[in-house]
């Protein structure tokens, strides 16, 4: 990996990648996004990162103990938000009726718990996908 | 707080083994924690199933139906628990936490380092909990979901000792079962278009309604259900992908997917048939005839196919896809006794089928020997684990006393109900079969001279060191080929060392406290089941009024 504009490029969009991949995250309930989809470009960004910088520095930002955490502990965070229902004296998951606003169209952080839902499912994807892509580059070397 | 877990109880089943499960790998370092904490989801599950069961079977009037998220139902996710699902979820609990006692402390040698052992956990609970969810769940779309999470999870614990033959049997397993899936949605999603719903409840209302105007497209709903969920839970012509899959797995797998996962389909199927299809709808299309000609095929033709296996546990996979026939037959028979019958004989033969690959897990890992002829004399040294798989033999071929009597002797009445006879000779031949399939193991291993087999056994030692030489330079030369993927070297590596390790023939015993406790728990359930009934089939029979809608 030689290639002086690719690495320069990349140095400069990435990140920003990364922010919209949040963003998108973060506006998956009231506005256009997911938190799948924004998860994707975050974990994208990642995988970008290592094929062009090499895959040794990409495995040093992100050790595998942190994407087994953030696997575990955002699938984990979905169930502790839908048991706020279930501490409020509600079903399961449930969010309006919990005592939590349901959210106005295009108010961020109106929604109640789908905002922070939202948050564990993307860092749960990101992590998954860069998990996958570590273990298939991983078979091939 | 008593109130709020009580409140929740139907939703807590399911997502306590998930999320549990799901956080394992964090501590695969420590795996005594990672046991513990899979011992308690189980225990956690046990519990809750047993109280849900029991506020059901004292609840008066209408089901308990659990609205997820606060939606009412045209549009949000249902639970209902009602008898046929606590009877379900009650048999996977009771059967799946002996199976996790089982695993403590020797997994590891079996699977292969920590990470490997600490994900089988996770996929063992994501397994559990997806079943739990198949038990209690009124969605259609949630039924989907659901059976692919227990998919994924079967084939990753089907491919988890990491050797060849193991990964070849997971992919087999995986290309067909996602077939399955696909048939399954697409039924999912004609029933979506004539009815409008996604809700069991609503879409039965809806097909009732509308079917006479759109017969065919019904017809091809039911098919791609019947197909798919038949696929999946291996009835007979389409079982081709379990022997090889439940044959070599890790003997704690073999018995989850042999005792439960495969049970979990079959529950499924009921619940579209029954619930959402409906009876009258079901005889309408002879859904009912397909069944029980499936079933009496699938008896005759499994024991049949078990007889000539020589490996122990192909022969129990065999066996397996004859038994998968008589709850078929069960379900087919559309009488309250014979679904009742069917209910009670898959609670029965999820039990053990569980204690058959366990004990036989025990004996093949004590020994490493893995076909029959070799276990000669092995009641002598592993006691108990010979006796729990005698009782579970006797169990399966239906003697008095064990469990699979009472459920045989329930279709046996169900079927002279319906007025046909055949299905009665064709379930007292099955029992016959099983017993010709399962004695000649029993005699081998309690009444084959064990001197006999000492003397074989001081052959092999003999002819010994010139075999381990042969494997090593084998192990170098497989190696060498594989040099270019470095993991699947490590992984057979690991396998070999696991053979080599076994400790030889004069040193066999029984394996340790936990695995005892397992073996010894499930033979107690086919005890039980078999001489105190009462309960169990009370609840079975409430099961089946409800789902023939005789209330």
């Amino acid at each position: 990996m030689r290639d002086f504009i690719l690495k320069r490029i990349a140095a400069v969009i990435l990140p920003f990648v990364c922010v919209y991949g949040f963003y998108v995250i973060f506006h998956g309930h009231i506005s256009p996004g997911g938190s799948f989809a924004g998860g994707i470009i975050v974990g994208l960004s990642y995988i970008a990162f290592s094929t062009i910088y090499g895959i040794e520095k990409g495995r040093a930002k992100i050790p595998d103990k942190v994407l087994t955490w953030t696997e575990s502990f955002g699938t984990l965070w979905y169930g502790l938000m839908g048991l706020v229902g279930i501490f409020k004296g509600v079903p399961f998951l449930a969010n309006k009726l919990a005592g939590v606003d349901l959210g106005l169209p295009g108010a961020l952080f109106s929604g109640g718990i789908i905002f922070y839902i939202g948050l564990g499912v993307g860092i749960r994807v990101a992590s998954t996908m860069i998990t996958i892509f570590f273990t298939l580059m991983e078979d091939q070397s | 707080m008593t109130a709020m877990i009580a409140d929740n109880l139907p939703v807590l089943v399911i997502i306590v083994p998930l999320f549990i499960g799901i956080v394992l790998p964090v501590f695969a370092r420590r795996l005594r924690l990672v046991e513990g904490m899979v011992v308690l989801a189980e225990a956690l599950g046990l519990v809750g199933a047993g109280f849900l069961a029991y506020m059901v079977v004292t609840r008066k009037g209408a089901d308990w139906i659990y609205q997820v998220g606060g939606w009412p139902a045209p549009w949000g996710i249902e639970l209902t628990a009602n008898s046929l699902a606590v009877f379900f979820l009650a048999v996977v609990m009771v059967v799946s936490l002996p199976i996790a006692l089982f695993t403590i402390g020797n997994l590891r040698q079996e699977v292969g380092g920590n990470m490997r052992t600490a994900r089988f956990y996770t996929l063992f609970l994501l397994l559990v909990g997806s079943l739990a969810g198949m038990a209690l769940t009124n969605d259609l779309f949630n039924t989907y979901v659901l059976v692919e999470v227990a998919t994924l999870s079967c084939c990753g614990l089907v491919s988890s000792h990491g050797t060849p033959r193991a990964a070849e049997a997971a992919f087999n397993y995986l290309i067909l079962a996602t077939l399955a899936s696909s048939l399954v949605v697409s039924g999912i999603g004609f029933i979506y278009v004539i009815t409008g719903h996604l809700n069991m409840g609503f879409a039965s209302q809806g097909l009732e309604q509308i079917w006479q105007a759109k017969p065919h497209a019904v017809w091809i709903a039911i098919s791609f259900v019947l197909v798919g969920f038949g696929l999946k839970s291996a009835i007979f012509p389409l079982h081709i992908w379990l022997p090889d899959a439940h044959s070599s797995a890790p003997s704690p797998a073999s018995a989850v997917l042999s005792g439960l996962a495969v049970k979990g389909y079959m529950i499924c199927l009921l619940k579209f048939l029954y619930v959402v299809f409906g009876p009258d709808l079901m005889k309408e299309f002879s859904v009912d005839r397909i069944l029980v000609l499936a079933g009496m095929t699938a008896i005759i033709c499994g024991s049949v196919m078990a007889l000539p296996q020589n490996n122990l546990k192909r022969r129990l996979a065999f066996s397996t896809v004859a038994q998968v026939g008589y709850i078929y037959l069960g379900f087919g028979l559309m009488d309250i006794n014979g679904l009742a019958g069917a209910l009670f004989y898959l609670a029965s033969h999820a039990a053990i089928k569980s204690a058959l690959f366990l004990s036989a897990g025990a004996m093949i890992s004590a020994t490493g020997k893995k076909k029959i002829s070799e276990l000669a004399g092995i009641g002598r040294k592993m006691p108990l684990t010979a006796s729990v798989f005698t009782a579970a033999s006797l169990g399966l071929i239906g003697i008095p006393l064990f469990s699979g009597f009472i459920g045989k002797w329930y279709l046996i009445a169900g079927s002279l109900d319906s007025g046909d006879f055949l299905p009665t000779i064709i379930i007292i031949a099955g029992s016959v079969l099983c017993a010709a399939y399962l004695f000649p193991v029993i005699r081998v291993a309690w009444f084959e001279s064990p001197q006999q087999a000492e003397q074989v056994n001081a052959e092999q030692q003999a002819e010994q060191p010139d075999s381990a030489a042969q494997e090593g330079s084998r192990g170098i030369a497989l190696q060498d080929e594989e040099m270019h993927s470095g993991q699947q070297v490590q992984q057979t590596a690991v396998y070999q060392n696991v053979q080599e390790n076994t400790p030889p023939g004069n040193q066999v015993k029984d394996p340790g406290t936990a695995q005892k406790l397992a073996l010894i728990l499930l033979t107690a359930v086919i005890f039980i089941l078999g001489i105190m009934p009462g309960p169990f089939i009370a609840l079975a029979k409430r099961a089946a009024a409800e789902l023939l809608m005789l209330r």
